[in-house]
């Protein structure tokens, strides 16, 4: 197992304050919150358990969209009755969450190129990826999938940040028509792939890293139950001798060198080679 | 008026609060260390451990259902020998107290583990989970048969003396069958109730949604089977008992001691608040006082209506 609180040295609970809420397209909300604390021990890749006001269900998991100066925001699709009751928070609300949580992008390889691959609401987990990245002079290229063009949502703030964005949408409404893998694919290779999407997307993301022999790092998509690692609800399988595995027997399926790894606590960013799916 | 006392006894296990963390909601404690104070726990009960390494079951392992969820991990651990070795030591210093959990899958594995685990200073009580298939009789449940269930707790009873803990499952016909079996095998308290066995189905994919077909299902949909199960079983038994089903709020907490808990047991409700166990204390607390009420143990069991009118059964489903 990782060392007792190992990363989870700033998390806690913080109560936090809506100061806008905005609906960037039929279903997509954008909350941006006070979160003094929790805001500035955020890093890239990161995300929170938002506490439903309610109390009527499990807590959520969504990524930290920006986090700047004392504020966040977080981006989310309405899927369900828990991002629901969050959709229905305005300004003034009080919402409270778990985090900063999980390890996330390793930005510091020094990347000269690097794409980032987003598809649907995994756009939300890459803003302050990008961010890093063109602060620290890199080429910052993203592919951003979407099914219409009504759901390609903030692409500008990509551009105004200094990112080559290129679109792709299943209907061909915006940008090139097909999966956006085709166009990760097409495109000159990068020297380091950051993504999240839905699984498939990622693992095409995988196969074209592998094909190209470049660096991917993927944020995983799951289900979570407590988000913090208590659960073991939220598993993958890894590498035996990835340093994300966890280091103990039961981790190890029988004979093989695979281990279980917990997508929140180890991860949700995983690098693509290491990952055994 | 002096504040009421929520200290509660299991067996000769005395704890602060009557709050105990259950099994495989709460990690060993340092998960939720920054996000709630330990010592306004009364114990963390740990995650099951095996004699062996298991690496749990396949992906998807829980799905959120209405009013709770339904799980399937599958009891990873890192196996008994591992756990006292390099596990176990970091417990040492929790500010509250520490439960071990034993699984197994046959009536020797329980002794094995439980004797190992119970040796060690940092564990107060041992929990035994008696929701595991027995390979040598066919996949039988353990927790589903009176007599398996007795032969399981006999078994630990004779490695330790520590209190034993049994966790009775709410798949069966009789629970308070199984419940008397494991007070007469030598248990100290008991655990009612485990989850309730569920599945869902993917509509889309016209396949289960757990990997593992069925899981436990758990959270407020399951606590009006656990709040009756708690009332019965009280009534079967003299020893205490830890009612665990869906309880999120003080409200819930005070339905399962008025039905005859001595403890409760907070789970699923983690995953919604990690505040709520700390909440559910000192909404008790006031509860008490405002009643003028000394001692939590003066409310254990008092919604038996048995105790002061003539009960009789007229059929509830009909």
């Amino acid at each position: 197992m990782p060392e007792e609180m190992a990363t989870t040295s700033h998390a806690g609970v913080y109560a936090t304050r809506v100061i806008e809420r905005r609906e960037l397209a039929k279903d997509v909300v954008l909350l941006r919150l006070d979160a003094p604390g929790l805001a500035e021990a955020t890093r890239p890749g990161q995300y929170v358990m938002a506490i439903p006001p309610s109390g009527e269900a499990a807590a959520t998991a969504l990524a930290i969209y920006e986090a700047e100066g004392k504020r966040i925001s977080l981006l989310f699709f309405i899927m369900g009755r828990r991002t629901q009751e969050l959709s229905a928070l305005g300004s003034g609300d009080c919402l409270s969450m778990l985090g900063p949580l999980g390890n996330g992008f390793d930005c510091s390889g020094d990347p000269r190129d690097a794409a980032i691959v987003a598809g649907g609401v995994g756009i939300a987990s890459v803003l302050l990826c990008a961010q890093a990245l063109l602060r620290a002079r890199a080429r910052v290229r993203l592919f951003y999938g979407a099914r219409t063009r009504e759901l390609v949502v903030d692409a500008q703030r990509f551009r105004d940040a200094g990112c080559d964005v290129i679109v792709t949408t299943d209907d061909g409404t915006l940008g090139m028509q097909g999966m956006v893998t085709d166009a990760l694919a097409l495109a000159p290779e990068p020297d380091m792939i950051f993504a999240c999407g839905p699984t498939p997307m990622l693992r095409s993301v995988a196969r074209i890293a592998a094909d190209r022999r470049v660096r991917a790092q993927l944020a995983l998509e799951e289900t979570f139950g407590c988000g913090v690692g208590a659960c073991w609800g939220c598993v993958v399988a890894l590498a035996g001798d990835s340093m994300q595995a966890p280091n103990f027997p039961g981790a190890a399926r029988g004979g093989s060198d695979i281990a279980y790894a917990r997508i929140c606590r180890e991860g949700p960013v995983f690098w693509a080679h290491e990952l055994r799916w | 008026m002096v504040r009421p006392s929520l200290a509660v006894r299991l067996g000769s296990l005395e704890l602060a609060y009557p709050t105990l963390m259950g099994s495989g909601c709460y990690g060993s404690g340092a998960e939720y260390a920054p996000f709630a104070d330990l010592s306004k726990v009364g114990a963390i009960v740990l995650k099951s451990v095996t004699r062996a390494p298991r690496l749990g079951n396949a992906m998807p392992r829980l799905v959120h259902t209405p009013a709770g969820m339904l799980n399937a991990i599958g009891l990873q651990n890192p196996g008994i020998d591992w756990y006292l070795e390099r596990e176990l030591h970091k417990y040492a210093d929790r500010p509250c107290k520490i439960i071990g959990s034993v699984a197994g899958f046959s009536v020797d594995d329980y002794a094995f583990v439980c004797e190992r685990l119970a040796a060690r200073d940092e564990i107060a009580a041992v929990e035994l989970n008696v929701s595991c298939p027995n390979v040598d009789r066919e996949g039988a449940t353990f927790g589903c048969d009176a007599s398996l269930t007795a032969s399981v707790v006999r078994a630990a009873r004779a490695t330790t003396t520590k209190p034993l803990i049994v966790k009775l499952s709410p798949n069966v016909t009789d629970i308070t069958a199984v419940a008397r079996e494991a007070e007469d095998a030598g248990a100290d308290a008991l655990g009612v109730i485990n989850t309730v066995r569920g599945m869902a189905i993917d509509v889309e994919r016209w396949k289960p949604r757990l990997a593992n077909i069925s899981g436990g299902l758990s959270g407020p949909a399951i606590r009006p089977i656990a709040v009756l199960a708690v009332y019965e079983v009280a009534q079967a038994v003299k020893i205490p008992i830890v009612g665990q089903g869906g309880i999120e709020t003080v409200t819930d907490a005070l339905e399962f001691f008025l039905a005859g808990a001595a403890a409760v047991s907070i789970g699923t409700a983690n995953f919604t608040d990690p505040r709520i166990p700390q909440r559910i204390v000192e909404e008790l607390e006031t509860y008490l006082a405002r009643r003028n009420v000394a001692s939590l143990s003066e409310i254990v069991g008092k919604a038996n209506v048995a105790f002061s009118t003539p009960h009789q059964y007229e059929g509830d489903e009909g």
